[in-house]
């Protein structure tokens, strides 16, 4: 009876080194990009947009039309008849289309992490035809192979709030299509937490679609405490379309692909370039999807965030910036031009709402602030000074220039009497792929063994065993 | 392109200088060791060879030469005794074991490995080395009845309480996620399994309570009364381990309120505002240093004490206890330091440890306070040495000692004499042995004396108002009182004598009354005689006698030499008295029994005289060798 309280945090022993590989794998899907590697590993192997491309072909023959879907960034190129898809839902970052997402999982899970199998030299592909150039084509025949991840235990991480079906959904696919011995569903907070060394922490997560900010205890999410809004990337993406919409002149954003050549101009003169001309019709999503690439790139090399202390908008700052050395950005097609204080005014939204640019739908966002402060009060608050002081970072917009001293700076603001502690990743990469990296850290583990959903436990409760063991 | 190329291009000439032979005599020894691509890169060089790393030879057959065979290793299946399931057979890479090597080196076929995988898996499997880290949490269980009997609650079903119970399993009892995914929803009746299932447990839950928003506090409430009762249950609380009536104790007394307003005040330190929390931190700080500073302080006085402290030894310390024993001491201590070799102290003499004989006065204040501290630290030796020390703690009395051995001397200066009356350094060509107390030399003054004088002494300074111990003993107070003392002596043994002669007087006279009653019988006996005599007696005595034979009738035949005589008997006894006080050794008890003796004498004179005058006569001749004897005293 005495051993009813668990072990306190200094009695766990720290010098076991628990890592025991079972080759297992890990997936994690976001929003922008899908991630996966083999666990054990610090970088995942293969890093895929989240964007496929849905190409339609008309047979002439027989006047049908099938579908083929192309995955990896390198086959993005412009076509007839090819629109950008993506599996993830936008708001949600949970998946939506499970069709497409089982097969860009089976690509890069399958594909790209296994080795070939040997297969019949007539069936091997070495003696066929040469294909059409667009290398990495979907696995029609995967029924065809023998379960493909039979000796991979697979570990996927998933939103914090993602629920029921879809988690059912997951565990179908892996265990009834590929085999997998061992299934775990983990959520994406607490693996950030865990790539950053702690078993609790307040997990900011500014990714692409969404930033959530969840407090994970003892290596489980505090369910109460989830907060999600859509300032992440693509929301910095839209604001920078305003301001580029009503910058003078107006920036038109005209994506790379669409360039054929261009001439040096001078800052704020018109670009000279000749654009292509496709003789097929190029699709929104395609555009938009290529802006995004240009949008990206402005972010990570222009586009900062005021550090504080204080809001941007606080007299002086303005003028302070305005005084110093800006940056210059060249667009696809040649034109420049010198930014200086508007590359801190497209990033305060995500700090104080009335800096937020209008959006076309003129809806408001919450605040990163706020959602902090929205998470903290809804756990317990012994737990906050402690989750206050192990603040983990993570999520790509976090890379933003300054975005760390900003956060530090309006944490100190909210919670002056609190020791707060960030730990953000110096590596971009461990930035960026944070919650596959504790995804991976979990999987080596070797007391994670005893956790895994075995094949067997699958067959004996069906898919609701997910919601019993992954808490 | 070779450089002899080079230089046949740009007319150089085909050899260098004279020297050149001899380098290239050298360089021509490792050619013929290169072979392949490494010969026709020095050929490149030409006469100037290029520096290339000559391919080692050695360093492959050396590897070859000592290789085991390269370890092998396998994907081995293992289960994990920690898995509720135990058909999960995962692998991991481990190095293959000897036995099996022996055994699977011949089959490299696909099929002789895969046979070989089931006859492994048939076998016992390798339990995972983590499985010990599995750790359960004990939650208490109840039965039904149980649950009837001693749970039940107005606030509670079971069906919740179960929830509950079932919640804190889940997370091993980590309130803050219990919290979290607390969601019970009551089970709504209409159910028939459900309603039935209700309807046997208790009847209560047919009303449904609405569902209640708990806190963390309500959860824990109900959770540790559920689990203390258990614990009652199972062993009645007389029988429980102190452990468990403590744990038993905690969980029984647990009170939400107090908890709930804990946590208020954790709220509130937590939403404190920025001036508040930064007065706060300056308080804290300050505490801190406060509490700082109590230690340092504290640390000191410890280390202080430690010194003070005399180590602790086996040995009977009675031995040193009187003054002579710590001289005996301080000679051992003194060859012990000679035998370590240290260079002689200066005052090794015995001023140089704190219990030797240095007056505590000898330098006060000469001591500068913050060469103290250095002092002290310094001091270890002076610890050992002076072990016995361990009164006296005051920071600034401490008795000085010279810190830095052969660094003292040249620092002393000479003082003048007004400096060393106002240090009170005085010069002794004799030191008596040992450290004194000065009152103590009043001490001796008194304690040498008889009880009687020395009450006597203590009445007459009683009278002076003087207290017989003095507050404040410092030297001039001290020699004055000597003197004082000296002179209460002298002013006793005046009285004494006084007294004495009185006492004679008075038999004297009584003498003479009794005499010219006998003249009166027969005035033929000569009185000459008796005046003789009586002068006789005078002569040992004071000078008073002489007013008395002053007094006396006319008729004696001398009385001029009378006079005299009685003059200088008087002064001797005052003489007397003064060697008696120098020479320290007043053998009072002998005054003492001079007195009584003359006393008696006078008596027995009395009780004689009348009888004969024989017995007269004998009495003079026992007076004057009395007075004989005191003088042959006196003048010892
Ligand atoms: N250096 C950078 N600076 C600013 N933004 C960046 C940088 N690098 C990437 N981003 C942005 O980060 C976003 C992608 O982040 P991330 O890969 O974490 O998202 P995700 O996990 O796929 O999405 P989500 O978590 O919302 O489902 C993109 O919008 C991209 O523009
Ligand atoms: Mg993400």
């Amino acid at each position: 009876m005495a051993s009813q309280q668990p072990l306190p945090n200094t009695q766990i022993p720290l010098d076991v080194y628990g890592g025991d590989e079972v080759s297992a794998l890990v997936l994690d899907a976001g929003y922008c990009h899908t991630r996966a590697g083999f666990a054990g590993e610090d970088v995942p192997k293969s890093v895929l947009p989240s964007f496929y491309g849905h190409l339609k072909s008309t047979n002439s023959d027989t006047s049908t039309t099938t579908y083929r879907d192309i995955f990896g960034d390198e086959c993005l190129n412009p076509r007839a008849d090819f629109e950008i898809k993506n599996y993830m839902s936008r708001t949600e970052s949970v998946v939506e289309d499970w069709d497409a997402a089982t097969k860009i999982w089976e690509h890069m899970l399958i594909k790209r992490l296994q080795p070939d199998r040997e297969t019949h030299p007539s069936k091997n592909g070495l003696n066929d035809p040469p294909e059409d150039g667009e290398g990495d084509v979907a696995m029609e025949d995967v029924e065809n192979q023998e379960k493909p991840l039979a000796e991979n235990p697979l570990l996927m991480t998933e939103a914090p709030w993602n629920a029921g079906k879809a988690r059912e959904k997951a565990i179908e696919i892996v265990m009834e299509n590929w085999g997998c011995p061992a299934f775990w569903l983990s959520r994406t907070p607490v693996c950030a937490a865990f790539a950053a060394g702690k078993a609790s922490a307040l997990v900011i997560d500014v990714g692409g679609a969404n930033t959530t900010v969840t407090a994970v205890h003892d290596g489980m999410i505090l369910k109460r405490s989830i907060q999600k809004a859509p300032v992440g990337g693509l929301w910095l993406s839209q604001q920078i379309r305003t301001m580029w919409e009503n910058n003078d002149p107006k920036i038109d954003v005209i994506p790379t692909y669409m360039v054929e050549n261009k001439t040096p101009v001078d800052a704020g003169a018109p670009a000279q370039a000749k654009l292509r001309k496709f003789p097929f019709e190029i699709a929104p999503s395609f555009r938009t999807y290529e802006e995004e690439r240009l949008l990206t790139e402005f972010k990570e090399s222009v586009v900062e965030v005021w550090r504080g202390p204080g809001r941007y908008a606080n007299p002086g700052n303005e003028d302070l910036v305005k005084t110093q050395p800006g940056r210059v950005f060249e667009m696809p097609d040649g034109s420049n031009q010198m930014w200086r204080e508007q590359r801190y005014r497209v990033s305060e939204g995500m700090w104080d709402e009335t800096a937020a640019l209008p959006l076309p739908d003129g809806s408001k966002v919450q605040t990163i602030p706020e959602l902090i402060k929205a998470a903290l009060n809804a756990v317990d608050v012994d737990l906050r000074p402690n989750l206050l002081g192990n603040v983990v970072v993570t999520g790509g917009t976090s890379l933003l220039n300054g975005f760390n001293d900003r956060l530090n700076n309006e944490l100190a603001t909210i919670y002056p009497g609190v020791k707060i502690k960030l730990h953000a990743a110096g590596l971009t990469t461990e930035r960026r792929f944070g919650s596959w990296i504790g995804g991976s850290i979990l999987a080596s583990l070797g007391t994670f063994h005893q956790m895994w959903i075995s094949r067997k436990e699958y067959e004996e409760n069906g898919a609701g065993i997910v919601e019993k063991r992954c808490k | 392109m070779a450089s002899h190329d080079v230089r046949d291009v740009l007319n150089l000439p085909a050899e260098g200088a004279g020297f050149r032979p001899a380098k290239k005599q050298k360089t021509a020894v490792p050619r013929p060791n290169l072979k392949g691509l490494a010969r026709e890169v020095q050929n490149l060089g030409g006469d100037n060879p290029i520096a290339i790393v000559p391919e080692i030879s050695t360093f492959k057959k050396r590897r070859f030469g000592s290789r085991k065979p390269a370890a092998r290793w396998e994907m081995r299946p293992f289960h994990n005794s920690a898995r509720a399931d135990g058909s999960l057979h995962l692998r991991h890479w481990r190095r293959r074991t000897e036995g099996q090597s022996g055994a699977q080196s011949q089959d490299g076929q696909d099929a002789g490995e895969d046979k070989k995988e089931t006859e492994q898996k048939s076998e016992e499997l390798d339990d995972s080395g983590f499985a010990k880290f599995n750790v359960q949490v004990d939650v208490p269980q109840y039965s039904e009845d149980q649950y009837n009997s001693n749970l039940t609650n107005n606030d509670w079903t079971k069906d919740e309480t179960d929830y509950l119970f079932d919640l804190a399993r889940t997370f091993d009892l980590r309130w803050p996620l219990i919290w979290d995914r607390y969601e019970y929803s009551p089970k709504l009746p209409g159910g028939a399994g459900n309603g039935e299932g209700a309807d046997t447990t208790d009847p209560n839950t047919a009303v449904i309570p609405a569902s209640k928003v708990r806190s963390m506090e309500d959860l824990k409430c109900r959770y540790y009364e559920v689990a203390a009762k258990m614990m009652a249950v199972q062993k009645p609380v007389q029988y429980m381990t102190q452990a468990e009536y403590a744990l038993h104790g905690i969980m029984a007394n647990f009170n939400p309120n107090s908890e709930t307003q804990r946590k208020k005040f954790a709220q509130n330190a937590l939403n404190r505002s920025k001036e508040e929390a930064r007065e706060e931190e300056s308080l804290l700080i300050e505490v801190r240093r406060i509490v700082a500073r109590q230690e340092r302080l504290n640390q000191e006085r410890r280390e202080l004490y430690n010194r003070l402290d005399y180590p602790h030894t086996e040995q009977d310390i009675n031995a040193f206890k009187s003054s002579a024993g710590l001289q005996t001491l301080l000679q051992n201590l003194m060859s012990v330091d000679k035998s370590k070799k240290r260079k002689p102290i200066m005052e090794a003499n015995g001023n140089s440890t704190p219990t030797s004989a240095q007056p505590p006065s000898a330098h006060p204040g000469s001591t500068p306070t913050a060469e103290n501290s250095h002092n002290r630290r310094e001091s270890i030796a002076a610890s050992t040495s002076g072990s016995a020390h361990r009164d006296s703690i005051g920071g600034g009395e401490r008795p000085e000692r010279p810190t830095k051995k052969g660094a003292q001397p040249p620092e002393r200066k000479k003082l003048t004499e007004q400096e060393e009356q106002i240090y009170g350094v005085s010069h002794h060509d004799r030191l008596s042995s040992g450290p004194t107390f000065r009152y103590e030399r009043i001490n001796k003054i008194l304690t040498t004396k008889s009880h009687a004088q020395h009450q006597r002494i203590t009445n007459t300074l009683a009278e002076l108002d003087i207290p017989s111990r003095l507050n404040m003993p410092t030297r001039s107070v001290v020699e004055e009182m000597e003197k004082l003392l000296t002179a209460i002596g002298l002013l006793l043994d005046m009285r004494k004598m006084n007294d004495k002669i009185d006492a004679e007087i008075r038999t004297e006279q009584a003498k003479k009354a009794e005499r010219e009653k006998a003249l009166a019988a027969s005035q033929a006996e000569g009185g000459a005689k008796a005046e003789g005599e009586s002068s006789s007696q005078a002569q040992g005595k004071s000078g008073d006698k002489g007013q008395v034979n002053g007094n006396k009738p006319a008729t004696n035949g001398e009385p001029a030499d009378k006079a005299a005589n009685a003059k200088t008997n008087g002064e001797e006894p005052a003489t007397n008295g003064t060697t008696d006080g120098e020479s320290d050794e007043t053998p009072d008890a002998m005054n003492d029994d001079e007195a009584e003796q003359v006393k008696e004498e006078a008596g027995d004179d009395r009780a004689s005289r009348p009888g004969s005058s024989g017995g007269q006569k004998r009495s003079a001749s026992v007076l004057s060798s009395v007075s004989d004897k005191s003088a042959k005293r006196q003048k010892k």
